[in-house]
């Protein structure tokens, strides 16, 4: 007699959370990488700032292959793995604010690559990782303008654009793990046989 | 042949509810029209028929896409409401100047009381038109537009309010509508910063676009991946149900056949 194949378990969707949603993070990061790089190259007006500036990418290039090679193998990695490269990816943008030639802090045009970086990261992780991972992000970016002198803290004009960043970075990871649970939901409906979507998104909204 | 009348009342039915038990020919017979109505007989889930496939597991997938476009939607409206009450907070934050306070309020409030009409849809359970969802989606990229010009261009901070209108773009729409937005917003963005941009600030510009584009390359990626897993976990659910049809038709023994 043939058995009945099963509908995915729940311990299956997480494994498929991280499996597709790691295609999601590697291409924000190749998008944060080939920004980088192009900036570099195009900004560069000597040879020691191009070597003090590429490495930063270099390294988000060199994680960034490993991750996708063993995505395009068949093997991609664990939940932990891809989390500690997240992080990763926060504190190399974090130092390319603080100490990028020209231009730090709260004055360093670079802080836009939060938004893919928390974006892709809140598509994939269940509430509590994503919330500790924007607050994460929220307060290297808030400490590099500190400590990079570039807010005053007098309620002016700085103050009031760097409150507007990190409101849109949270914004970024709320609307992402938003969107996540919904999908969740739904696959957990789909799964079960469930038909009508109207009264779940009236609950949820 | 048996001129018994049909009684549904008082026949045993076949499992798949064509035939009855003629207990005075004791024969199985073809049930006679109009159809056998629900019989108290423990009868196995049938898979939907076509008439009800549009309102079955089927329309999470395929080429519903306004079902996308309703849970897409509840992050567009929240995507909203984090731009208004930002844009409130940040307008009553040293205000430059009249005109430039008027512009802002008057775009938020107007937009407040769209998303207030599109989230009490959503509320009652209704999904607002697409073409509405579609409007209004246009009506966060104008306003903002409209907040980045008043403010002088490239140098106003308030263009990452494109992020978020965008994350919403990215997920609710399907992947061609999504790329007109976001050319859209690249291509006014990018004419307004090059305009109002030193040469110095180009590379400034090119990494704000690269982003909004990253961005909605993302969520689109995401949106289209749940998609197909979803179409998955319909597929498996349906072959389950077929398997447990057979099962019930075959009287629990092994279907040759098909098997």
């Amino acid at each position: 007699m043939s058995n009945t194949r099963e509908v995915r378990t729940a311990k299956q969707a997480e494994e498929e959370d991280v499996f597709f949603g790691q295609t999601v993070i590697m291409w924000a990061r190749w998008s944060v990488i080939v920004a980088g790089i192009a900036l570099v190259l195009w900004t560069s007006t000597n040879v020691a700032l191009l070597t003090q500036t590429m490495p930063f990418f270099l390294v988000l290039m060199a994680v960034n292959f490993f991750l996708h090679g063993r995505f395009v193998m068949g093997s991609p990695l664990n939940r932990t793995v891809v989390t500690v490269a997240s992080v990763i990816d926060i504190v190399l943008i974090t130092a390319i604010v603080v100490l990028w030639p020209g231009s730090h802090g709260l004055n360093n045009q670079f802080y836009v690559l939060y938004m893919p970086v928390v974006f892709a990261f809140a598509l994939v992780f269940t509430r509590k990782i994503e919330v500790a991972y924007t607050a994460f992000a929220i307060v290297a970016y808030a400490g590099a303008c500190v400590l990079t002198g570039t807010v005053p803290f007098d309620l002016g004009n700085e103050d009031k654009i760097l409150v507007m960043r990190l409101i849109v970075i949270a914004a970024m990871g709320f609307l992402g793990n938003y969107y996540f649970r919904i999908q969740r939901d739904r696959l957990a409906r789909a799964s079960k046989g469930a038909t009508r979507w109207a009264s779940s998104t009236a609950s949820r909204v | 042949m048996s001129t018994t009348k049909w009684n549904p009342g008082s026949h045993l039915v076949s499992p798949d509810g064509k035939w009855y038990w003629d207990g005075v020919s004791q024969e199985w017979k073809p049930v006679a029209q109009p159809a056998p109505k629900a019989e108290p007989s423990p009868t196995p889930p049938t898979a939907p028929t076509p008439t009800e496939k549009s309102r079955g597991l089927d329309s999470f997938v395929g080429t519903i896409r306004s079902e996308d476009l309703a849970s897409g939607q509840t992050v567009l409206v929240w995507a909203r409401w984090i731009l208004i009450g930002t844009g409130l907070l940040l307008s009553f934050w040293t205000p430059k100047d009249l005109l430039t306070l008027q512009v802002q309020l008057a775009a938020i409030i107007a937009l407040a009381f769209g998303n207030f009409y599109l989230h009490v849809q959503l509320l009652r359970g209704r999904p607002a038109l697409d073409n509405v969802v579609y409007g209004a989606s246009i009506a966060d990229i104008a306003v903002v537009t409209a907040l980045v010009l008043v403010q002088g261009g490239y140098p106003s901070p308030v263009f990452i309010f494109y992020f978020a209108a965008i994350v919403g773009i990215s997920v609710a729409f399907p992947t061609v509508v999504t790329a007109g937005y976001t050319a859209l917003v690249v291509g006014v963005y990018g004419v307004i910063s090059l305009a109002t941009a030193t040469t110095d600030e180009y590379p400034a510009v090119f990494i704000r676009l690269l982003t909004i584009a990253a961005v909605a390359v993302c969520g689109n990626l995401f949106a289209r991946h749940e998609a197909e897993r979803r179409a998955e976990a319909i597929r498996r659910h349906t072959e389950m149900l077929d398997e447990i049809e057979q099962k019930s038709s075959t009287g629990g023994q092994p279907d040759v056949e098909h098997s």
